[in-house]
C-alpha cells in the first residue's frame, strides 16, 4: 500500500502523529462513553416519568426517600383525575453510602400488578421470572442485572439484605438505567426492612404496613400529568408530585454540562491533532518537493497529488482512530469491571460511539491534510524539480 | 510531417523585484515526426528553458512582443488550462532528466507504471505495460527493484522505460546523459538511437555533450535565448 510506505519513510515523526491523534479519540472513546451512560440513565427516567406523577414527601426532596403514611394514599385516590395509585418503598442496600457517581444500589418494593397494566417502562427477566401476585408476603427478590453480577446471584441462590434472607427468583434484563442496580421486591419486604431502620419514635407513630416513600399516580384518559400533579398539590398537603417535565428540568439540566465537557475534549482533541497533523504533512510535502515535481512533469493531475496526500493523512487519522478506540476501549472494560463490585458501571461504550471516532478521526487527517495538499498541488513542476 | 512547431516563443523569469531574465526571446523552432534533434548551447543559453516550454512544463509569455504559436501534431497549445497541459503530458509525451527522478519508495515496475496510470490506465494494465516498456529498455528482471538498488545506468534505463511506456508522440530528454560515465552513456544513447530508428520514436535532447549531438540527426544551437543556428546533418541510415 502506497500511503502506507510513505508514512513509513519517516516513523518516528507518523508514530509521533498517530499518538497525537490516539490520545485525543481515546479521551473521546472515554468521555464519550461516559455520556452514553448517564444519558441512558437520564432516557430511562424520563421514560419511567412520562405517563405517571410520583408523589413523595415534601421534607425528603423531590427524588427523597423521607418517609410519608400511607393513608395519603387514600386521599390521592380519591381525586378525580386520578386513575391509579400505589405505594412504593424504596431504600439504600447499603445505607452508609454516601452519594456518590453512577447509581446507588437499592431496594424497592411495590404490589405487583399495582399498575394495573399502565407503566410503560416495563422490565423483563434475563433469568427466572419477575415477581407476581404469589410473592406478596414472601422474601422473594429480582435483582438487577448489574446488581446481581456484582453480588454474583442467581435464581435459587438466597441473598441477605439488611440482615433479612431474602431468595432470588430472578434476574432482570439489563435496563442501562436505575433498576440495573436495585433489588425488587414485595411492598410488604419492603416496608419492613425500611421500618427496621427508622428512629424508635417514627416506628412507633407508623407501624410498617402503613409506610411508603412514594405514590405513584396514574392520570384518567383526557387528564394530563401536570394536570394531575397540580391537584394533588392542591389536595394533599406537604407533599410534591413530580412529573416527567420536572424530572426533564431536575434532572437533564444537570447532565449539560457533562455534554458541554464532552464537546470541549472533541475541540482539544480536534485542534492538537489537526495541527499535529498539518504539521507532519507539511513536513513531509516539503521533505518530498521535488518527488512532486516529477509526477507532474510526467502527467500527474493536481488532483491526483492532492488525493494522494489526503490519503496519507487520512491513513494517520484512522491508525490513530484505530489505536483511540482500542486504548479507549480497554479503559472502559477495566474501570467497569472494577466498578461492578460496588455497583458503579460508568461507562457504556456503544458502536455508534466507536463509528464516530473511528469516522471523526479519519476525516480530521484528511482535512487536516488538504492545506498542504494544495500547497504540494500548487507548485511549479519545474521549480520543484530543481528542488535539492 | 511537422509534430512540434514553435513560433515567437518567450520567456521572462522574475527572479526579484527589478531583477528579470529574458530565457527565451523569440524562438522558432520545427521538430519533424520521426526526428532525433539535439539542443546545444551554453549554460543559460535557454535550452532548458526551451525544453520545459515544448513539454509544456511551462506556457510561453502571451505578451511582449508578437503572439507566441505552439502547435503539437497540429493543435494550437497556447492557451491551454493547467489540466489539459497535465493531461497532454500524460498521454502524448515522455521525459527523461538528467538526475533521473525516479520516486524513491516506488519499485522499476511501480515508477513505470505511475505514467501509464496518470495516462488513464488501471493498475493492472498499468502494470503490464510497464513490464513490457521495462523488457524494451532491457531490464525486465530488474523490475521489483528500488532506484536505491540500481546503478545510475540502470535507473537512467527506467526513467526512459517511463518516458515510453504510454507510447508517446515526442519524448523530451534533458542531459540524459549528463550523471553517467561514458559507457553507461554510450549504452543509454544507443538505446535511445534505437527507438529513434526501429519504432519512428520523436527525441528532442538538450544536451552539453558533443556525442549526444553527433548522434542526433540535427542540432538546434541556442545563444542568449535565441536559435544561433540550424547545423543540420542527415543522419545515416543504417
Amino acid at each position: 500500500m502506497r500511503p502506507l510506505r510513505n508514512l513509513a519513510r519517516s516513523r518516528l515523526r507518523t508514530v509521533l502523529t498517530i499518538t497525537g491523534i490516539t490520545v485525543g479519540i481515546w479521551a473521546l472513546v472515554v468521555f464519550g462513553s461516559m455520556a452514553n451512560k448517564i444519558n441512558a440513565l437520564i432516557d430511562g427516567g424520563t421514560t419511567y416519568y412520562s405517563t405517571k406523577v410520583v408523589v413523595s414527601d415534601a421534607s425528603g426532596g423531590q427524588l427523597g426517600t423521607a418517609p410519608m403514611s400511607i393513608g395519603t394514599l387514600d386521599a390521592i385516590r380519591r381525586l378525580p383525575e386520578a386513575a391509579v395509585a400505589f405505594a412504593e418503598v424504596s431504600g439504600l442496600l447499603d445505607p452508609t453510602q454516601t452519594t456518590g457517581f453512577g447509581v446507588p444500589q437499592s431496594y424497592a418494593g411495590s404490589d405487583a400488578g399495582a399498575d394495573q397494566g399502565r407503566e410503560v417502562f416495563v422490565l423483563h427477566a434475563a433469568q427466572g421470572r419477575l415477581l407476581d401476585a404469589t410473592d406478596a408476603g414472601a422474601d422473594h427478590v429480582v435483582l438487577g442485572s448489574d446488581l446481581a453480577r456484582s453480588l454474583k446471584k442467581a435464581p435459587g441462590d438466597t441473598v441477605t439484605i439488611h440482615g433479612v434472607p431474602f431468595a432470588v427468583v430472578g434476574v432482570l434484563e439489563p435496563t442501562l438505567t436505575a433498576p440495573d442496580t436495585s433489588a425488587q421486591m414485595p411492598l410488604a419486604a419492603a416496608q419492613r426492612l425500611y421500618a427496621a431502620d427508622l428512629p424508635q419514635v417514627l416506628r412507633d407513630r407508623i407501624p410498617a404496613s402503613q409506610l411508603a416513600t412514594d405514590i405513584v399516580v396514574f392520570p384518567n384518559a383526557g387528564v394530563t400529568t401536570e394536570a394531575l400533579a397540580a391537584a394533588i398539590r392542591a389536595a394533599v398537603p406537604g407533599v410534591t408530585a413530580m412529573t416527567g417535565a420536572d424530572f426533564d428540568r431536575n434532572v437533564k439540566s444537570s447532565t449539560a454540562i457533562f455534554s458541554a465537557i464532552i464537546m470541549g475534549v472533541a475541540l482539544i482533541s480536534l485542534i492538537v491533532g489537526g495541527l499535529s497533523v498539518i504539521n507532519t504533512m507539511a513536513m513531509s510535502v516539503a521533505e518530498r518537493t521535488r518527488e512532486i515535481g516529477i509526477k507532474r512533469a510526467i502527467g500527474g493531475s493536481r488532483v491526483r497529488v492532492v488525493r494522494e496526500l489526503v490519503a496519507e493523512a487520512g491513513l494517520i487519522g484512522l491508525i490513530g482512530g484505530i489505536a483511540g478506540l482500542a486504548l479507549g476501549a480497554l479503559v472502559v472494560f477495566l474501570a467497569n469491571d472494577a466498578g461492578r463490585s460496588n455497583g458503579t458501571i460508568l461507562f457504556d461504550l456503544t458502536p455508534a460511539t466507536a463509528v464516530t471516532a473511528i469516522l471523526f478521526a479519519t476525516f480530521l487527517g484528511m482535512a487536516a491534510g488538504v492545506v498542504p495538499s494544495i500547497h504540494a498541488a500548487r507548485l511549479d513542476p519545474v521549480a520543484a524539480l530543481r528542488y535539492e | 510531417m511537422t509534430l512540434l512547431e514553435g513560433r515567437d516563443l518567450r520567456k521572462t523569469y522574475r527572479l526579484g523585484r527589478r531583477n528579470t531574465v529574458d530565457a527565451l526571446r523569440g524562438v522558432d523552432i520545427e521538430i519533424e515526426a520521426g526526428e532525433m534533434v539535439a539542443i546545444m548551447g551554453p549554460s543559460g543559453s535557454g535550452k532548458s528553458t526551451l525544453m520545459h516550454v515544448l513539454g509544456l512544463l511551462h506556457a510561453p509569455d502571451p505578451k511582449d512582443g508578437p503572439a507566441p504559436t505552439l502547435r503539437f501534431d497540429g493543435r494550437d497549445l497556447t492557451r491551454l488550462s493547467d489540466r489539459q497541459r497535465t493531461a497532454l503530458r500524460a498521454r502524448e509525451m515522455g521525459f527523461v532528466f538528467q538526475q533521473f527522478n525516479l520516486v524513491p519508495t516506488l519499485s522499476a515496475a511501480e515508477n513505470v507504471g505511475l505514467a501509464a496510470e496518470y495516462a488513464g490506465e488501471r493498475h493492472g494494465r498499468a502494470r503490464a505495460k510497464a513490464t513490457e516498456a521495462l523488457a524494451l529498455v532491457g531490464l525486465a528482471e530488474r523490475a521489483d527493484h528500488r532506484p536505491s538498488e540500481l546503478s545510475g545506468g540502470e535507473q537512467q534505463r527506467v526513467a526512459i522505460a517511463r518516458a515510453l511506456v504510454n507510447g508517446p508522440s515526442l519524448v523530451l530528454a534533458d542531459e540524459p546523459t549528463g550523471n553517467l560515465d561514458s559507457r553507461r552513456s554510450a549504452e543509454v544513447l544507443g538505446l535511445l538511437r534505437t527507438l529513434n530508428r526501429e519504432q519512428g520514436r520523436t527525441f528532442v535532447l538538450v544536451t552539453h555533450d558533443p556525442a549526444v549531438g553527433g548522434a542526433c540527426g540535427r542540432i538546434v544551437h541556442m545563444r542568449d535565448g535565441l536559435v544561433a543556428s540550424a547545423a543540420e546533418r542527415e543522419l545515416a541510415v543504417a
